[in-house]
């Protein structure tokens, strides 16, 4: 088996590039992808090699380009949707919202919507309150979706390949911060199947969940555990809907101790949900009340300082960690 | 007054070109919608219809004349007054019915009521007034992607509509990208219950905003089957011989107000009577009684054949069973390929 080291945005373009040679009906449509390249490179090169009529910049018109894809999706097409910023997907949300997820249900299985929204989510460097927010559990709201958020290469491919090759409405959230964070993946062509979680790191005294970019704060806080002698067990959604409950469950049912962490906000945020469903499923097995370590509840501001104490850090898991520990 | 230039077209050609069959069928539609309609708002008073409902009343010639003059072979797209639209492409009055009481056997398996109905060209009956036109205009990027000849995305919309951004960001992209749209503007005068001069701020419509976009506009009678009929031919053949987007405007006026609940008390009684005088379905049995295509007596047995089936789909819609609650969940997704 053949192994490459590549970065995130090259993981996303081999996925892309791999199943537009795969169907003809996959295409990118989105500001800057094709003559500038992506804003942040993900589509590198792929106007030259597939042409303009499959790497499609649009102009700045989001309503108008994402509701145009989902119209092509309802109508034989296979669209890949960029958004530069998932913050921009809220000039898109009422097709989004009203169309994209609810279409198939709606018209009682007789328009399918197999599109893809792909792009940045959360907070970059200090690019401030209006192009930070975590779209997950706005987006994670609506019947419809499938909302997921890969931590790395690998499974940014994989998944890529499976959400472009699903017949639903797939949210694709990735993060600006981590485009060049680099792996070794197989050079064969594999797919990672949308809707299961994974035990990152294995351990017996407390669950650690989290997914995407948050991740990197939950190893740098569980490996200061180890150093002690605790054992953290370290679970990666991958797709935040549908929920792997299963393996979550399976999890705090071993370790009876739990701690969330999530980049977007507390108030009804992915961590809410996600700790019902542990008192639902895992009440008798529980030792201790479970904690979140999630966004405060302010829009993110830009002073580095505010930024770096208002999302999720290690110091702030670390904390969490040993007072569910106590 | 707002200065309109129509479409000249001829009715003696239209009435020639079409033939006898073809226009007693035209008819025969039209009067099944008006019927359809009636019976539906008589079943909303008696509770049976639930939600809102929004009659196509006054509007019929559009629709009907569009289907007619162009086929239905290309995509549709349509607002929450949507009934007639479903009708014309093939949607049975019985599951028509049933979608609008409720029932398994409807339109959309009692998922989308009044204001969602569907066929397999029709994406719809979608109810956010503005958001369906990105839609049809994915529809008119998908024939172009898959370069399917001959046909067109069709998207009737509102004079409410056009003040919305969706519909600007579309015109602007189906121009650009040369995309075969036709927008069909259904200027019915009142955007619920505001005026579209207190609405729009530039009359008439679809001349106006087109040249913006670089395309070419039409102006029809909606009131008048013969004029839209000789109008949208001539249009799909603009649309699909220059590659290019056309904007439509079709001046009208709905029979009722802008849904069930509306009383319409921002019109007058004598406004709305003079409306009603120039009713499209009259015009057409006029036009072809006095040619001796059909007699008064015939129009009578067509009207109440088309009036007896609506009360059979009624009685249909009434027999049918509820959605079974324990299927309530599913649907929500599409089944996915295995690998």
């Amino acid at each position: 088996m053949g192994k490459q080291i590549i970065e995130i945005r090259e993981a996303l373009r081999q996925a892309i590039d791999e199943e537009m040679t795969r169907d003809s009906k996959v295409f990118v449509i989105g500001e800057e992808v094709a003559e500038y390249n992506g804003a942040y490179k993900v589509t590198k090169g792929m106007l030259d090699k597939w042409g303009p009529k499959r790497i499609i910049d649009t102009p700045i018109a989001e309503n108008g380009f994402a509701g145009l894809a989902i119209g092509a999706a309802q109508t034989g097409l296979r669209p890949i949707v960029e958004f530069m910023s998932w913050n921009f997907s809220f000039v898109a949300a009422d097709q989004l919202i009203s169309n994209a997820c609810k279409a198939y249900y709606m018209s009682n299985g007789r328009f399918q919507v197999p599109i893809v929204f792909r792009g940045p989510n959360g907070a970059a460097a200090q690019v401030s309150c209006q192009h930070s927010h975590c779209v997950e559990s706005l987006y994670g709201n609506l019947p419809g979706f499938i909302v997921i958020a890969p931590s790395n290469a690998y499974d940014a491919k994989g998944l890529l390949k499976s959400a472009i090759r699903s017949n639903n409405p797939v949210i694709f959230l990735e993060n600006e911060l981590d485009y060049s964070d680099k792996m070794e993946i197989p050079t064969e062509e594999y797919t990672v199947p949308i809707g299961k979680a994974k035990v990152i790191q294995e351990g017996t005294s407390v669950t650690l969940i989290s997914y995407s970019r948050m991740l990197k704060f939950c190893r740098e806080a569980a490996d200061e555990l180890t150093k002690k002698g605790i054992s953290v067990e370290i679970i990666d959604l991958r797709t935040v809907k549908p929920l792997d409950i299963a393996t979550i469950a399976t999890s705090v049912r071993k370790t009876h101790r739990c701690v969330l962490v999530e980049e977007g906000h507390v108030f009804s945020g992915i961590s809410a949900e996600l700790g019902f469903q542990i008192q639902q499923h895992c009440f008798d097995d529980l030792d201790a009340p479970l904690i979140r370590v999630c966004q405060r509840e302010t829009p993110l501001p830009y002073a580095k300082n505010l930024e770096k104490e208002s999302i999720p850090n290690k110091e702030r898991i670390l904390a969490a960690l040993i007072e569910v520990l106590r | 007054m707002v200065k309109y230039n129509f479409f000249s077209s001829d009715t003696e050609k239209v009435i020639a070109f079409m033939g006898k069959e073809a226009l007693i069928n035209a008819l025969r539609q039209m009067l099944s919608i008006r019927h359809f309609e009636l019976r539906g708002e008589a079943a909303y008073s008696q509770g049976k219809v639930g939600g809102f409902y929004h009659s196509y009343m006054g509007q019929e010639a559009i629709q009907t004349a569009c289907i007619a003059a162009c086929g239905s072979s290309h995509w549709f797209t349509t607002t929450y007054r949507c009934h007639a639209l479903a009708l014309l492409l093939g949607a049975s009055l019985n599951e028509l019915m049933a979608e609008l009481y409720g029932r398994s056997t409807g339109n959309a398996g009692g998922h989308g009521g009044s204001m969602h109905m569907y066929t397999d060209r029709m994406l719809g009956g979608l109810a956010i007034v503005g958001g369906h036109v990105p839609i049809a205009t994915g529809a008119a990027f998908s024939i172009q992607y898959l370069e399917q000849v001959g046909l067109a995305s069709f998207c009737f919309l509102g004079d409410g509509a056009v003040v919305q951004g969706a519909v600007h960001e579309s015109l602007n992209l189906a121009s650009l990208w040369n995309l075969p749209l036709i927008c069909v503007i259904e200027n019915n005068q009142w955007g619920m219950g505001t005026a579209v001069e207190r609405a729009v701020c530039v009359q008439p419509i679809a001349e106006n905003l087109a040249k913006s976009y670089g395309i070419k506009s039409y102006t029809l009678d909606g009131m008048d089957f013969f004029n839209c009929y000789a109008g949208f031919q001539s249009i799909l053949q603009e649309c699909l011989t220059t590659k290019r987007p056309v904007l439509v405007e079709v001046v009208t006026e709905r029979f009722r107000g802008h849904s069930i609940s509306d009383p319409a008390v921002y019109r007058t009684k004598e406004d709305l009577q003079k409306t009603m005088k120039k009713d499209p379905i009259e015009h057409v049995k006029q036009e072809l009684i006095k040619r001796n295509f059909l007699s008064e007596e015939e129009y009578k047995m067509m009207d109440k054949e088309i009036r007896d089936s609506v009360i059979a789909s009624m009685k249909f819609a009434d027999e049918s069973p509820w959605p079974d609650p324990m299927t309530l969940e599913e649907g929500v997704f599409a089944p996915e390929e295995m690998e």
